[in-house]
């Protein structure tokens, strides 16, 4: 069935490249990546790392009311982060990244102030900027933490309204979760003489729903949302069979979302904020809020986005968790950039937590050759206690040189 | 006969003189209307050390000054094929925007005091890229100056109290002939910080229209060519297909 739904969108994808559509577009890129690590992990002895990935996306416009877009995804590394079968890969649940991804998959149906989004697609809620409480439906590759990118989901979005006001329907019907580290590689932070297996995953049955309303107003924009689903980060169960050995298993924990956003525009300078309460009725599983107050500012060849993270925990339940959007909170988030021409640019990103025991900071340069090459350098810095969230992986700084050919 | 012609003539002089700077303006306005305007446009961004990029993009506009609504979407080059502006003009205020960027799946509106910024690299900032509309100006002639040998009423615009603007003021050469505007002085305070010349004027569907565009960004000695091409008038189009929504589903 599933196969049979792939073919299908691909089919109708070539069909239209072939000349019916009212219009075809691609793009797609091939990048090259070098990351090295100057010092080894307890579990992770690699300091080197290529990867390469190749992207493809077509759309097509059928006619005024339908559209298509498809994209696939071929990755290949040097450190066994990317499968080395050779499948490919729709609803993205396997604990490595697939070496062939369909990307997105996806039909358009817009008529008056009605649009319809059915298939493998992204969803991104929210307005801030480093990290989105309310964007549940945009699970992420974790595998290296700091460096997150996020999966598509399978989803029905309904979206209708005009200018001022819109609402938002998702129906997402199969879960795809988010991908943590890898047990055998730096970012899982296993100590050293602890073996562990990682068992099958129990993937949640049922639906995840989501509503959101969204307001454009001559000031200030802003919107509430609401989320029943499952959270897309997981908790573990241990098992040791053995002395020295645990196995571990990783379920999705019930979640309900109640969310709110807005952009503010103040008087030279903008106000972004972010909130979201999180109920849920797995045992095991935290009730708590997360929000995010930040400030942004364009000037000249200038941005600046700066804020804080913030958590409440209201209910304490969970033992063993992933939960990388939780471990940015109770920290200063900031992100600045200067532009030094036309091609080329620097960027810093920085989160320091409250306490002082973790800090991540990322500067970036990159530089574009004629119409098609840009090359990026970055440095990301880690640093802090091992029981933080981020100082953690503080011997995971890295730096990573990257060179795409964009068409 | 000729005293009749004379008498026309003393009749005419007077209105001539009393044509303000405001009527030339609407006058100008009101001859480039049209119901929605299509072009795809080439940019060439020259550095100050001469290096030239090349971008590309499509510009769509529903409604004519001062209630229109544009979507600009950049085709070339490859890195930023996708990126999308919209631009929703009003009437009494300054215009909204918001950007578009396929990469990382958001829209962002494009706050007030940003608008100063540079659009992606161009020389064009996110200001210049918003309609003027009349009633949010005050306008003044400063004189007559000619523009290529062609003769140009020379006007002053000052914003008025409410409108945000990077400018302090502007300056615009309109022709006598055809009321095309062929060139903006703006300046900060009393510096000249941006210079827009208008040229290569075709009769485009009964519209004068200029098919070359100069953008100088006097501070970074850099320039933007932007060449006009495909240039169609009163094609249908739909107003749901301005909105954010919408900007959100651009291919």
């Amino acid at each position: 069935m599933k196969r049979r739904f792939l073919g299908a969108g691909f089919w109708l994808l070539g069909l239209a490249a072939a000349g019916w559509g009212q219009s075809f577009t691609q793009r797609g890129f091939l990048e090259t990546d070098f990351i090295g690590y100057p010092q080894t992990a307890p579990n992770d002895s690699g300091q080197a790392i290529g990867e390469a990935l190749f992207r493809y996306e077509a759309f097509d416009k059928l006619n005024a009311d339908w559209q298509f877009a498809g994209g696939i995804d071929a990755r290949a590394d040097t450190h066994e982060q990317t499968d080395r079968a050779w499948e490919l890969s729709w609803d993205d649940r396997q604990t490595r990244r697939p070496s062939f991804e369909v990307r997105q998959l996806n039909a358009t149906y817009a008529k008056k102030k009605l649009t319809l989004v059915l298939g493998k697609q992204f969803i991104r809620w929210g307005k801030a900027d480093i990290l989105n409480p309310t964007d549940r439906f945009a699970p992420q590759d974790y595998l290296s933490v700091v460096d997150s990118d996020f999966l598509a989901v399978t989803a029905v979005r309904a979206t209708y309204g005009g200018q001022s006001n819109t609402i938002d329907l998702v129906w997402e019907p199969l879960f795809t979760p988010s991908r943590i580290p890898l047990l055998d590689q730096r970012w899982s932070n296993v100590p050293p003489g602890i073996a562990l297996t990682q068992l099958p995953s129990s993937y949640p049955g049922g639906s995840q729903i989501g509503a959101r309303w969204n307001h454009i107003g001559k000031v200030a924009e802003y919107s509430l949302s609401f989320y029943d689903g499952h959270n897309t980060l997981p908790l573990f169960n241990f098992q040791e069979p053995q002395a020295s050995t645990v196995d571990i298993a990783r379920y999705y924990p019930q979640m309900r979302m109640y969310g709110a956003d807005a952009a503010i525009p103040l008087h030279g300078i903008t106000l972004k904020t972010e909130a979201a309460y999180f109920t849920s009725t797995t045992r095991t599983e935290d009730e708590y809020a997360l929000y995010v107050v930040q400030l942004e500012r364009q000037a000249g060849e200038w941005f600046f986005i700066g804020g804080y993270a913030g958590q409440v925990v209201t209910e304490h339940r969970s033992l063993f968790d992933f939960a990388p959007d939780r471990g940015l909170t109770s920290a200063f988030l900031g992100r600045a950039g200067y532009t030094i021409d036309t091609n080329r640019g620097v960027a810093l990103e920085t989160a320091v937590r409250q306490n002082g025991k973790g800090e991540w900071a990322k500067l970036e340069y990159s530089e574009a050759f004629g119409a098609h090459w840009r090359a990026t350098a970055a440095f990301t810095l880690i640093r802090g206690d091992e029981s933080d969230f981020l100082g953690q992986y503080r011997r995971n700084s890295h730096a990573m040189l990257a060179l795409r050919y964009s068409f | 006969m000729n005293r009749q012609v004379v008498c026309l003539a003393l009749a005419i002089l007077p209105l001539a003189a009393a044509e303000d700077a405001r009527q030339i303006v609407e006058e100008s306005q009101r001859r480039g209307r049209a119901d929605s305007q299509r072009y795809e446009g080439s940019l060439e961004v020259v550095s100050a050390n001469n290096k030239v990029s090349k971008k590309r993009w499509e510009s769509d506009r529903l409604g004519a000054y001062g209630n229109s609504k544009a979507i600009i979407r950049f085709t070339e080059p490859a890195e930023v094929k996708g990126v999308a502006l919209l631009v929703v003009n009003h009437p009494d205020r300054s215009s909204d925007q918001w950007m578009w960027t396929p990469a990382i799946g958001r829209d962002r509106r494009i706050a007030q005091q940003d608008r100063s910024t540079r659009f992606f690299g161009t020389d064009f900032s996110f200001e210049d890229l918003e309609e003027r509309d009349v009633n949010q100006f005050d306008y003044s002639l400063q004189g007559e100056e000619p523009i290529d040998s062609a003769a140009c009423w020379r006007i002053e615009s000052k914003p008025r109290q409410g409108k945000s603007s990077q400018y302090t003021s502007s300056r615009v050469w309109i022709r006598k002939d055809n009321y095309v505007p062929v060139q903006y002085e703006n300046y900060v305070k009393d510096k000249l910080v941006r210079r827009l010349v208008e040229k290569d004027i075709q009769n485009v569907q009964g519209i004068w229209t200029a098919r070359l565009l100069e953008m100088t960004d006097l501070g970074r000695k850099s320039r933007t060519i932007l060449k006009l091409e495909n240039v169609r008038y009163n094609v249908p189009m739909k107003d749901d297909d301005f909105t954010v929504q919408a900007l959100r589903r651009q291919m």
